[in-house]
């Protein structure tokens, strides 16, 4: 076990627990946008900022992916730590101001519309895509490319890849800020990306006909689970 | 650089504004060049600080044109780094080109300061912060062009990208680049960074020493990016797919170019040469290509299908490969040029044994063998009858390549002798634990004077305890003999590896050499004969396989300049700029401390009992989440100048 203190109070937490999974067992509140407790943490969105000091250190640093250390102070609610939360919002703001889910976190944390511009992008960079796909789907069908030394993309973006995508929707779930998102109409299913746009073909149930799933999808589950294609022929409502 | 008139650098303010030149502090804790390229060089913008040498530089501009460079390498992974830096950016733009708003000022403080203190990684946290130097002591500069409206005068900028690991590593590889890639799995691109500046993206994955970790900032904070494993992890995939790289030709000269020696310096060579056009033939005295790769580094550290893949790879570029050709006695030096070479790569590399200075030698004693040679046998597959005990002198690579093949081979009790003591080792630190760990011994602190043998077969080597004296040129401190000390270690072969020397005999005096030997090199690997270039273990003495590849990458462009324009302009900035660039001080946000992911190795008692290969590859999850503690330290260095030395 370790001790710490978050704004002042003990907290006697297993080793690995991260800071924000240490508060909030602790009741204590710090906001989140790219943070989902079935996936690794990334500290992307640097809305969980909170300052630590340790060793005569001090800092700020994203509290989910900060693990908890003997002795070591947080705050979670400095100047100094919502002058940077404050800042982190109004640059997500600026990028996306119609998100529902930005402006609504805005709104909670009393974050006003940004004095600046910047490009307006759907896509926020958060992973959680890139996660769901890698970690729950287990298809590592999006990628994220910075742009880099030789590199001809001068933008960060996600890409996904038609080929190993499996259609199966997890990564619309998953965004924040609606950037990807799928559709399905007749025998195929259409999921847009900040990378383009992708069709592929549903299947249809062999007892009442309808489009049930997509065919790679059901492809992927039966490679997945070893039980022939077959085992998928009709829909969930027509399995007894 | 002299008469800077302000300095930040690391954090140490010297501000000589508004003082008489013969009142100036010196900046002693930076060394910039004074010119570069013809021009003066006026002042200096990077992670670290901010220098100015002229006011004639106006700052804001500096910092808008540094800031430029900087957004194009900030990677998105974080909101305020990424998008922080672009509104930075566009501030930046608009104040100097005239339309800066009074508020403008503040938007840059205050972004510079959260990035600076709230980024996930380094590069924006430390790029950040000259702007911020700018901001706090040259504020006027900003508050004038607000003001008055007025464009800043634009000066010409110099920009050089690096990191520690870059800078740290001989061939200068995208390091983080290509790490970023493996991240998220995209093989195909990581492979076609690396092979930018290194074609042997599956061996160097396996046996570089890896400079680059060394100078990695985890360093300070946890422990290293395995970036030698991470390499490994693209080429094996790549193998394992059986995918055929198709790199893109860049040029297209027709001219015929040379190479003496198919080792790494000469490969690399040609696979760059090869990509520029040129057509090149490799002339090698051994029946396969690898050099030093093949016949000196044993198969369970690297296998030889993974060198032979990748020698094909060069070779698929058109090259031609001609072994059992030795150059001197089958064709002569002199005579390429008849047969239409415009440019000759000498990368011979180092294969004569160094005198171990031991009496009694004998090379016709039976027992007795030069590590190099046994271990070129054993590679090649030559059947090695196992003794009992075997004595290996020297404490370098070669010595434990040598005792780990011995074990292997079947040797009972298998003995490094070396003469300094464990920290003095040149071997690599997991090198020598792996060989420990397999049964090897190690006497440290002493050395053998002495070979004893009856009928001419080796029974025993006379040895003599050392001591540690005064440290010596290469800064280790120099062994001593203790008196008296004599010890009889008893054995039935003794192995010297104490390192090679250059053959560089068919040169003829064609070209100079240095006093020990080696061929004589400018940095750009030409020799004093201008069409003649050398670089590898023959210009250096026995050095490594990246070190090797570098000289060869060097060599080729040099090639190219000089047979394009008769002559070669060094990369100034490049050299100049290296000590800076080395520093891997950091002051960035505080990072979590996280755990470095080694690949899995098959346990000591298996390993020893065949040549299988020791490591694994990382697994494709490792890798991910390896790559994901890369704090990718690009650093953004700008040097603007002035017409005029």
């Amino acid at each position: 076990m370790i001790k710490l203190t978050i704004d002042s109070r003990t907290i006697e937490i297993e080793e690995g627990t991260t800071l924000l999974e240490a508060a909030k067992r602790a009741g204590i509140y710090i906001p989140t946008l790219c943070y989902h407790e079935a996936l690794t943490p990334i500290g992307s969105c640097r809305v969980c900022i909170v300052e630590v000091a340790s060793n005569g250190k001090s800092g700020l640093t994203a509290a989910c992916t900060y693990p908890v250390e003997p002795g070591l102070k947080v705050i979670t609610n400095s100047e100094k730590v919502s002058e940077a939360r404050r800042l982190a919002l109004e640059l997500l703001l600026a990028q996306h101001p119609h998100s529902v889910r930005i402006q609504r976190l805005a709104q909670k944390l009393g974050v006003n519309p940004p004095p600046f511009t910047l490009e307006e992008k759907e896509c926020i960079l958060c992973q959680l895509c890139t996660r769901t796909c890698r970690e729950i789907v287990g298809a590592s069908a999006i990628s994220f490319i910075s742009p880099g030394l030789g590199r001809e993309n001068n933008e960060a973006q996600i890409e996904v890849s038609q080929i190993k995508c499996i259609a199966c929707g997890s990564c619309c779930y998953a965004c924040p800020t609606q950037a990807i998102s799928m559709e399905d109409s007749g025998d195929t299913r259409t999921i847009c990306t900040p990378s383009g746009q992708m069709e592929f073909k549903l299947k249809r149930c062999n007892n009442c006909g309808r489009y049930w799933a997509p065919q790679k999808q059901l492809e992927y589950m039966a490679e997945k689970s070893g039980l022939e294609l077959a085992a998928f022929d009709l829909c969930t409502d027509c399995r007894d | 650089m002299d008469r800077v008139t302000f300095s930040s650098w690391a954090g140490n303010v010297v501000d000589n504004r508004g003082l008489d030149f013969g009142k100036f502090s010196a900046v002693d804790n930076l060394e910039l060049p004074l010119g570069y390229d013809g021009y003066r060089v006026a002042a200096f913008m990077s992670w670290n600080g901010l220098v100015m040498a002229d006011d004639g530089v106006n700052v804001v501009d500096m910092a808008r044109s540094y800031l430029t460079e900087v957004k194009k390498l900030a990677c998105g992974r974080c909101t305020i780094g990424y998008s922080g830096i672009r509104v930075m950016s566009d501030t930046l733009n608009r104040i100097s080109g005239g339309q800066g708003k009074p508020e403008d000022t503040d938007l840059l403080g205050s972004l510079a300061a959260a990035i600076s203190d709230s980024s996930k990684c380094d590069f924006c946290a430390l790029a950040v912060k000259p702007v911020l130097d700018s901001l706090k002591y040259y504020q006027d500069v900003y508050t004038g062009l607000v003001t008055r409206k007025k464009a800043a005068p634009k000066s010409v900028y110099i920009i050089k990208i690096t990191a520690p690991c870059m800078e740290a590593c001989p061939a200068h590889q995208d390091i983080p680049g290509y790490i970023e890639l493996i991240e998220n799995r995209r093989y195909t691109e990581a492979l076609e960074v690396i092979r930018q500046t290194n074609c042997f993206p599956g061996t160097t994955g396996r046996a570089c020493v890896a400079f680059c970790e060394d100078n990695c900032v985890r360093n300070d904070i946890d422990s290293p990016l395995a970036i030698r494993a991470l390499k490994r992890v693209p080429a094996d995939h790549e193998a394992a797919s059986g995918l055929t790289p198709v790199p893109g030709r860049a040029g297209e000269s027709r001219q015929k170019v040379a190479v003496i020696g198919a080792g790494p310096a000469g490969l690399a060579a040609s696979y760059s040469l090869a990509l520029k056009g040129y057509q090149v033939t490799v002339f090698d005295e051994q029946p396969a290509a690898g050099g030093m790769l093949s016949t000196g580094i044993p198969q369970y550290r690297l296998p030889g299908d993974v060198l032979t893949r990748e020698t094909n790879i060069v070779e698929r570029l058109g090259i031609e490969i001609r072994p059992n050709i030795k150059i001197g006695s089958d064709i002569k030096l002199e005579q390429l040029s008849q047969q239409g070479f415009k440019a000759v790569f000498i990368a011979t590399g180092a294969h004569l044994s160094r005198d171990a200075g031991i009496d009694n030698w004998n090379e016709r004693y039976e027992g007795l063998v030069q590590g190099i040679k046994f271990l070129r046998e054993a590679n090649r597959g030559k059947k090695i009858e196992p003794r009992d005990r075997v004595l290996i002198v020297g404490g370098g690579n070669t010595a434990i390549d040598c005792a780990r093949t011995c074990l292997r081979l079947g040797f009972k009790e298998v003995t490094i002798v070396y003469r300094r003591s464990r920290t003095e080792m040149p071997a690599r630190d997991e090198e020598v634990e792996a060989a420990e760990k397999e049964g090897v011994n190690i006497h440290f602190l002493a050395v053998p004077t002495r070979i004893i043998t009856e009928n001419s077969r080796v029974t025993a080597a006379e040895c003599i305890k050392m001591e540690l004296g005064e440290p010596d040129a290469s800064g280790r401190r120099r062994p001593v003999p203790v008196k008296g000390s004599e010890f009889i270690l008893e054995t039935d072969m003794v192995l010297p590896a104490i390192g090679e020397l250059p053959d560089v005999s068919f040169t003829k005096n064609r070209v100079e050499l240095t006093d020990w030997g080696g061929i004589k090199v400018a940095p750009s690997q030409q020799t004093s004969q201008p069409t003649v270039f050398a670089g590898g273990d023959c210009v250096t003495g026995p050095a490594t396989i990246i070190e090797a590849v570098a000289a060869g990458n060097r060599a080729a462009a040099s090639i190219d300049q000089y047979l394009k324009q008769g002559s070669i302009t060094p990369d100034q900035m490049a050299s100049l700029l290296h000590q800076v660039a080395l520093d891997r001080q950091r002051d960035g946000g505080i990072v979590a401390k996280s755990q470095r992911q080694s690949p899995e190795e098959l346990p000591p008692a298996e390993r020893v009992l065949n040549f299988n290969e020791v490591e694994k590859c990382l697994t494709a999850e490792a890798a991910t989440e390896e790559a994901g503690r890369c704090l990718r330290c690009y650093r953004v260095m700008l040097l603007a100048v002035n017409e005029g030395e």
